[in-house]
């Protein structure tokens, strides 16, 4: 087989890992070597369904012993198996970086052999990278549950960042999905990482290494089993907190394997709701809210037709209009429709000039739905109130319109009473009786795009 | 009679066109720099031309610096590679107001009707050099040279430059702009310099496929989700017009919509 082939299969096989980020690391070009880090991060490209391409994401092998439902690589699926040897990935690694196709390597394996066997490849490519090939790019490396402390702490001296799936958002629905994990295994290397960022990040002295400079993220697959959104943004809040994570993916689920634990195969990934988990997860980690903010036991889920921080708005009507003359910043971050970099723009520039409304509109502020929040100078007082149920409906998208087909086979009838027409007396030819199925079929809802 | 001011094109030769304005008490109407070979100039307007001088261009740079700060210097400068028409005029224009020293808060407030369109250009120019920093494709070319073509809206090769110089020190590289015909130089034993290439035939031609450029294009078919397909996000994330300077896309056709 040669590497053309294993890395059609081996990136095939990687595509449902979410994480393709090269952001958090700043490294200059080691001396004589080859590339740096950027903190900010650099996408590359994008491929066909819009996710961004920065890193050379492949699996070192699929040649899994696990057997996990909900994965393409699992034991019992009948798909070709192929292994890269180190050799083959730095090669691909470095000539793909040279030409400036990728920032970096993502690298991750099935559970070939032990888990320590699998960590231990692993962690042999990433070094060969750094030390022979003087290496500078970034690293995404996973960990295996499971492997020694040792493989791990070195995997944390080469590697940017590193990342072990927690895969499904309950531990009772992971020992169903997947009977060979369970959560001890993946918690452990995770905070194994955590500690040793804490003990190596309090004072970098000369001897210090750059342990893990982008931190740990994690991944969980959203759809596949009956968790509510609740308990996904309490989980991820979770890791924010305590595993100081730097990002929790959420993968809308995509039906790859028939079995009977999983949702039928023709479902469609639920990527609505995949958006919007991806909203509260913004708002938790840029716009400064709770998780028991966003949802709470009384509302177990996101609402699908309205972003999560217009729902706290209009849940929250005490907080609102507000003042973008004298609110706090935070406040002012609170205002659907109103981002960071806006929120920022107000700030700086509301000490030298009142904000009115042209004003806002010059700075390019998106005033659709920020409008219902907010009051400036140019509304008069006596109209500053805020009526949540008056702004809901003008918040909702208003659904397409349907455009009707002049060629249409089906006769266009008005939608029909069934009802009515079995009342009809008999009497009636039955040629009259209007077809019950025919009619406007009603739109269907419009399915944004996952970002 | 109002002068039309022609200068080089650089923002040097601007800042110096600005020394001359103030100097010689200068009434101006608008500027027209050198790459505008073909414009006409206004029936009632009086060419001027300034020469760059290196002199008075760092002065008034050390006075915007002292007067506004580090970032609003650079903020002009990004505004100015936007190569906007009247993009000069609206310079000037700022600059007036902070030099004349009216408003003590005017020098950082963005919301000024003479700051904003230069903030909102200057927002553009650095989202377009920012982007570019991944989409610039090498090939390798005979010599262990690799050679690159971009073709972006604005004049941004320069603010890309220390990126490329950091990253890629150890390696011969061009990065050649096909739309303004100059190409930045690096190799590994020296500093990157700047060529004005005004035929590339030569370098076009080095721009050759070889079988990493059939992986990176079996490497992009294959991570995509087919379940997941998005074209419009796609289009949004990865305008068409960088396309066909981009590796990965060549062998694929333009989605329909």
């Amino acid at each position: 087989m040669d590497v053309r082939e294993k890395l059609n299969i081996l990136s095939a096989a990687a595509k449902y890992d979410v994480s393709c980020t090269s952001s958090g690391s700043r490294r200059s070009a080691p001396p004589r070597g080859l590339g740096d880090a950027c903190p900010a991060g650099i996408c590359h490209t994008w491929s066909s369904d819009g996710r961004c391409i920065s890193l050379l994401k492949i699996l070192l092998s699929n040649a899994c012993k696990y057997d996990c439902a909900y994965c393409a690589n699992r034991r019992s699926n009948d798909i070709p198996r192929a292994t890269f040897t180190p050799k083959e990935v730095i090669d691909l690694t470095l000539e793909f970086y040279r030409r400036n196709y990728i920032e970096g390597l993502f690298l991750s394996s099935a559970v070939v052999g032990s888990p320590d066997a699998t960590m231990e490849r692993l962690v042999k490519v990433v070094k060969e990278l750094r030390t022979v090939h003087r290496f500078g790019g970034y690293i995404h490396l996973k960990s295996i549950p499971g492997a020694s402390e040792k493989l791990l702490h070195e995997a944390g001296l080469y590697a940017d960042r590193t990342s072990v799936n927690i895969e499904v958002p309950s531990e009772r629905s992971l020992t169903y999905l997947a009977p060979e994990k369970n959560y001890a295994s993946v918690y452990a290397p995770m905070n194994y990482f955590a500690e040793r960022k804490i003990e190596y990040g309090g004072s970098r002295g000369r001897y210090t290494p750059n342990f893990l400079p982008a931190g740990q993220s994690t991944q969980m697959i959203v759809g596949a089993s009956g968790e509510t959104d609740f308990q996904i943004l309490t989980l991820s809040a979770g890791f924010y907190r305590q595993q100081r994570l730097k990002r929790v993916y959420f993968s809308g689920y995509v039906p790859v394997n028939a079995d009977k634990r999983l949702p039928a195969l023709t479902t469609k990934p639920p990527l609505l709701r995949e958006h919007r988990l991806y909203q509260a997860d913004w708002l938790m980690r840029f716009y400064k809210f709770d998780y028991d903010e966003i949802l709470d036991a009384k509302h177990p889920n996101l609402d699908l037709n309205l972003d999560p921080k217009a729902g706290w708005a209009l849940r929250h009507p005490e907080f609102f209009p507000v003042d973008l003359q004298t609110a706090d910043y935070e406040m002012i971050l609170r205002v659907p429709g109103i981002g960071v970099k806006s929120a920022q723009l107000i700030v700086s520039s509301r000490r030298y000039c009142k904000i009115r409304l042209e004003t806002l509109k010059k700075m390019g502020v998106v005033l659709k739905r920020a409008k219902y929040f907010i009051y400036h100078p140019d509304i008069p007082a006596g109209v500053r109130q805020f009526y949540p149920e008056m702004i809901r409906p003008l918040l909702l998208a208003p659904s397409k319109t349907q455009q009707l087909d002049l060629f249409d086979s089906t006769p266009l009838l008005l939608p029909s009473a069934p009802a009515t027409t079995n009342s009809l007396p008999s009497v009636f030819p039955s040629t009259n009786v209007i077809p019950a199925k025919a009619g406007i079929s009603l739109p269907k809802p419009h399915l944004l795009a996952a970002g | 009679m109002s002068l039309c001011i022609s200068y080089d094109s650089s923002f040097d030769g601007f800042l110096s066109a600005v020394f001359e304005i103030y100097s010689q008490h200068l009434d101006v109407e608008s500027f027209v720099p050198d790459r505008d070979t073909g414009a006409t100039g206004d029936l009632f307007q009086q060419n001027f031309r300034v020469e760059t001088n290196d002199e008075s261009a760092s002065r008034l740079r050390r006075a915007v610096v002292n007067y506004a700060g580090d970032d609003v210097l650079n903020l002009l400068y990004a505004a100015f590679l936007s190569e906007e028409p009247g993009v000069e005029m609206k310079i000037l224009a700022y600059l007036r107001k902070l030099f004349a020293g009216d408003d003590p808060n005017f020098a950082k407030n963005v919301a000024s009707t003479e700051m904003l369109p230069l903030y909102k250009l200057a927002y553009s120019v650095r989202h377009e050099a920012g982007g570019l920093l991944g989409m610039v494709r090498f090939s390798k070319a005979p010599g262990n040279f690799y050679v690159s073509k971009i073709d972006p809206k604005y004049d941004v090769l320069l603010l890309i430059e220390p990126h490329f110089r950091n990253r890629f020190s150890n390696e011969n590289w061009v990065i050649y702009d096909e739309r303004r015909k100059y190409a930045l130089l690096h190799d590994r034993t020296g500093e990157s310099r700047v060529v004005t290439l005004p035929d590339a035939t030569a370098l076009t031609d080095a721009i050759q496929s070889d079988s990493f450029t059939q992986l990176w294009q079996d490497y992009y078919k294959s991570i995509a989700i087919k379940e997941r397909e998005n074209p419009k996000l796609l289009r949004r994330c990865l305008p068409v017009r960088y396309w066909k300077n981009l590796t990965e896309r060549q062998t694929v056709c333009v989605p329909a919509l």
